[in-house]
C-alpha cells in the first residue's frame, strides 16, 4: 500500500453511453480517490470515447485505483500513460468482475 | 442463452418483448408490485408462464428476490414502477452488491420526452443505484430490450456475481418492436477470468506446504461458487483449522472436528485466535472485512496471505497478497488440490502442535450462554433448539442484530445455501421478505426467518404476501423488547443510557393478533417449559405461516466481542472478560 502522494495519468477506453462520465466520477469520489485532471473526447470509434485521467494516489495503490475502474463494465482498457506512453494494463487479460 | 425462442421475429410492444425476454431468460418467479411507469409490462405479465408474487413493499421483492437467489444459485427478479416504486428497491440492491447477490431489478421510468423534466414519479434511479449496481440501464429504445435483458442477466451471474438494475422508459414500453433474443453476449468490458494461472496455483501449493500455522479464512465466494465439496477435499488434504465467515456459514460442516467457528466481531475464541496466531491464512472467498478483521493494523500480524477470489479489486484491497489467485474458487479449489498433493509429497508440514493449541482453544473456549436467573426465557436457548428440532436441513434466515448473531452461532450449520442474512449491509427488514423468496425458490424446505422485534416490525407486511400465495414459512421473533444490539453497545459503551432502544413490544404490538390479521398463525411462549412444544407446534403447521413470539429475557448479551475498531487481541468472552490467555501454549 502506498502512503506517499504520486501522480499518474491513466488513459481510459469506455462505451460512448450517456452517464458514462458519472459512473468514473462516482467511482472516484466514493472510493475516495482523487481526480486531479479529466479530459473526455472522441476515438476514431464513434462508440468508443477516451478518458485521460490525472489521479493523485494517496492512501490507495495505483493497481487498487485500476482494478476498480477495470470493474466498471462501462470501461474498455486502462493504460498508464505516466510520463511516457507504458502499457500496464492494456495487454493484460481483462480481469472485469 | 441456449435456445433460441419461438417468439423470435415476431412483432410486439416493448412490454411483450420485456416479458418475453424474461422467460427467454428463464425466469420462473418474480417479486413486484405495478404503478403508472411499468403497467405498460404488467398486461403481458398476465398471460406469462412467470409466476409473478405481488408484494406488500418493493423492498418485499427485493430482499425476497435475493432470498431466492440465495438458496437457489440462480438470478432474482423484483420488478417496481418508477420513483417511490424503484426507491424502495434501493436498499435490497445495496444489500445484493454488499454479499455479491445476483439480482436484476426492473423498474418502469417516466416516458423518455418525460426524462429531465421532474415529471411525476420520475427519480433518477440509473444515477441513484450506479455507486452499488454491477451495471444498470435504461432503456429508451423498444429495440434493445433483449439484448439488454440478456446481458443483464449474463452480468448478474457470471464472474463475482451482483445486482443489474434495468430501468426501461414508458414509452419503449408501449412501441411496438420486433422481438430478436441475442445468441451471443459481447462486452467489450466485461470479461470475467475464471481460470486460475498454472503459476499462481503452484505458488499458492508452495507457500502452503511451507506453513506450520495455517488457516483456511472461507467466505461467502465458496457458497457462491458451488464450491463446498472441493473445500473439503482440500481442508482434509492439508489438515489444517477451518474458519467460516458470516456469509460462509454451512460452507464447511460445522459438526467437522476441523471447525473452529466463525471469526470476526462475534466470533469464537478459537476462530479469532487461529487468524490471529496463523502463519498463513488460506483465503478462499473472503474480503478482509472490517467486522472480520478488527483493526487491521494488528489483524493476524505473523500470517502470509493467500488469497483466492474472483473479484481482482478484492485482491490487496484491505490487506496485502503474498500469493493472489484471481479465479472462480471452484475451480480454484479444484486445482489447488493436485497441486498442494505433489507439494505435501515433497515436504509434509507438521500441523500437530498447531491443530492441538487450536483444539485446546476450541474446546476451553466453546460458545455459550447464561440461563436467566429470573427464569424467564434465554434468546440463545430459544435460536439453540428452533435448530435442533428443525433440523440441519431447514433453511434459516434472519433480520439484523443481537437475533442475528445468535443464530449464526447456536444454530449448526451443515450445508450450503441453509443460512441467509444480510452482511455487508446489515440491514434490518431483511428476514421476513428474504424467508418468503428462500420458500418459493426451495418449496419443500422448512424455512424459519429468526427475527428481531425491531427487524420484523420493518417489513413483516410480507406475512399478507405469504398467507395469500400459499408461502407457509415460519417465523420466530426473538422478542426482547428492545433494538437489543443498539442496547448492548449502550451497555457497553455509554453507561448504560438506553436512549431510543426500548421498543415496548412486549405491550405493542401484540404479534400473535397482527399475525392473526395477517393470515397467519400466531403463537406466543414465555416460559422454558412451553419451549419445545411451542416449537413443535410451529413445525407441525405446513399449510400457512406461522409468527411465535418468543419473549425473551432483554439482557442478554452477544458473546464473545471484539469492539468496533479494536484489535482481535482484544476479544472478550464475556463483559470485561479475556481469554486466560497465560494458560494457553500459542
Ligand atoms: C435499517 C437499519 N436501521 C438501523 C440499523 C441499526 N441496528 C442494528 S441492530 C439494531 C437493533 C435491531 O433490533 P431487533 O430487530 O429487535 O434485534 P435485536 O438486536 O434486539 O435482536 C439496529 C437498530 C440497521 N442495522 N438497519
Ligand atoms: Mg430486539
Amino acid at each position: 500500500m502506498t502512503t506517499s502522494r504520486r501522480q499518474h495519468t491513466l488513459e481510459v477506453l469506455v462505451e460512448n453511453e450517456p452517464g458514462v462520465l458519472a459512473r468514473v466520477a462516482g467511482l472516484f469520489s466514493r472510493r475516495a480517490f482523487n481526480i486531479e485532471t479529466l479530459n473526455v473526447g472522441p476515438t476514431e470509434d464513434s462508440s468508443i470515447s477516451k478518458m485521460v485521467i490525472g489521479v493523485a494516489v494517496e492512501g490507495h495503490s495505483l493497481e487498487q485505483v485500476i482494478a476498480q475502474l477495470d470493474k466498471l463494465v462501462s470501461v474498455i482498457s486502462i493504460k498508464d500513460v505516466t510520463g511516457k506512453v507504458k502499457e500496464v494494463h492494456d495487454t493484460q487479460p481483462d480481469y472485469q468482475n | 442463452m441456449a435456445h433460441i425462442p419461438t417468439a423470435n421475429g415476431t412483432a410486439m410492444t416493448g412490454a411483450t418483448s420485456l416479458v418475453k425476454s424474461l422467460e427467454a431468460a428463464d425466469v420462473e418467479v418474480m417479486f413486484g408490485l405495478p404503478g403508472g411507469a411499468i403497467l405498460p409490462a404488467y398486461d403481458p405479465i398476465f398471460d406469462s408462464s412467470i409466476r409473478h408474487i405481488l408484494v406488500r413493499h418493493e423492498q418485499g421483492a427485493g430482499h425476497a428476490a435475493t432470498g431466492y437467489a440465495q438458496v437457489t444459485g440462480r438470478a432474482g427478479v423484483c420488478i417496481a414502477t418508477s420513483g417511490p416504486g424503484a426507491t424502495n428497491l434501493v436498499t435490497p440492491l445495496m444489500d445484493a452488491a454488499m454479499d455479491s447477490v445476483p439480482l436484476i431489478a426492473i423498474t418502469g421510468q417516466v416516458p423518455s420526452a418525460a426524462i429531465g423534466t421532474d415529471a411525476f414519479q420520475e427519480a433518477d434511479i440509473r444515477g441513484i443505484t450506479m455507486p452499488f449496481t454491477k451495471h444498470n440501464y435504461l432503456v429508451t429504445d423498444p429495440d434493445q430490450i433483449p439484448g439488454v435483458i440478456a446481458e443483464a442477466f449474463h452480468i448478474a451471474t457470471t464472474g463475482r456475481p451482483g445486482p443489474v438494475l434495468v430501468d426501461v422508459a414508458k414509452d419503449a414500453l408501449q412501441k411496438m418492436t420486433t422481438f430478436n433474443w441475442p445468441t451471443s453476449i459481447k462486452l467489450a468490458g466485461y470479461n470475467p477470468k475464471t481460470t486460475p494461472d498454472a503459476q499462481a496455483i503452484t505458488d499458492a501449493a508452495a507457500l502452503i506446504a511451507q506453513s506450520s500455522k495455517p488457516v483456511f479464512y472461507v467466505g461467502g465466494g465458496v457458497i457462491k461458487a458451488n464450491a463446498h465439496k472441493e473445500l473439503r477435499q482440500l481442508v482434509e488434504l492439508l489438515g489444517a483449522p477451518v474458519v467460516t465467515t458470516l456469509m460462509a456459514r454451512g460452507a464447511f460442516p460445522d459438526s467437522h472436528p476441523l471447525h473452529m467457528g466463525m471469526p470476526g466481531m462475534h466470533g469464537t475464541v478459537a476462530a479469532v485466535t487461529a487468524l490471529q496466531k496463523a502463519d498463513l491464512l488460506i483465503t478462499l472467498g473472503a474480503r478482509f472485512d472490517d467486522r472480520v478483521t478488527g483493526k487491521l493494523s494488528t489483524f493476524a500480524p505473523n500470517a502470509k496471505i493467500l488469497h483466492a477470489d474472483i473479484d481482482p479489486a478484492e485482491i490487496g484491497k484491505n490487506r496485502h497478497a503474498d500469493v493472489a489467485v484471481v479465479a472462480d474458487v471452484k475451480e480454484t479449489i479444484s486445482a489447488l488440490i493436485p497441486a498442494l498433493k505433489a507439494a505435501l509429497a515433497k515436504n509434509q508440514p507438521d500441523l500437530s502442535a498447531w491443530l492441538r493449541q487450536m483444539n485446546s482453544l476450541k474446546s476451553t473456549y466453546p460458545l455459550g450462554f447464561d440461563q436467566p436467573e429470573d427464569g424467564s426465557l434465554s434468546p440463545q436457548h430459544v435460536i439453540q433448539r428452533i435448530g435442533q428440532i428443525s433440523g440441519t436441513d431447514t433453511i434459516f434466515t434472519a433480520g439484523v442484530g443481537q437475533h442475528q448473531m445468535w443464530a449464526s452461532q447456536f444454530i449448526s450449520y451443515e450445508h450450503p445455501r441453509t443460512w441467509l442474512n444480510s452482511g455487508g449491509a446489515g440491514t434490518m427488514g431483511y428476514g421476513v421478505p428474504a424467508a418468503m423468496g428462500a420458500k418459493v425458490g426451495a418449496p419443500d424446505a422448512t424455512v424459519w426467518a429468526i427475527d428481531g422485534d425491531g427487524c420484523f416490525q420493518m417489513t413483516n407486511q410480507e406475512l399478507v404476501t405469504c398467507a395469500l400465495n400459499n408461502i407457509p414459512i415460519k417465523v420466530a421473533i426473538i422478542n426482547n423488547e428492545s433494538l437489543g444490539m443498539v442496547r448492548q453497545w449502550q451497555t457497553l459503551f455509554y453507561e448504560g443510557r438506553y436512549s431510543n432502544t426500548n421498543l415496548e413490544s412486549k405491550r405493542v404490538p401484540n404479534f400473535p393478533m397482527l399475525a392473526e390479521s395477517m393470515g397467519c398463525v400466531g403463537l406466543s411462549c414465555e416460559r422454558p417449559e412451553d419451549l419445545d412444544k411451542t416449537i413443535e407446534k410451529a413445525m407441525s403447521i405446513n399449510d400457512q405461516p406461522v409468527v411465535v413470539d418468543f419473549r425473551v429475557h432483554r439482557d442478554a448479551m452477544v458473546w464473545p466481542m471484539v469492539a468496533a475498531g479494536t484489535s482481535n487481541d482484544e476479544i472478550m468472552i464475556a463483559r470485561a472478560t479475556a481469554p486466560d490467555w497465560d494458560s494457553q501454549e500459542l
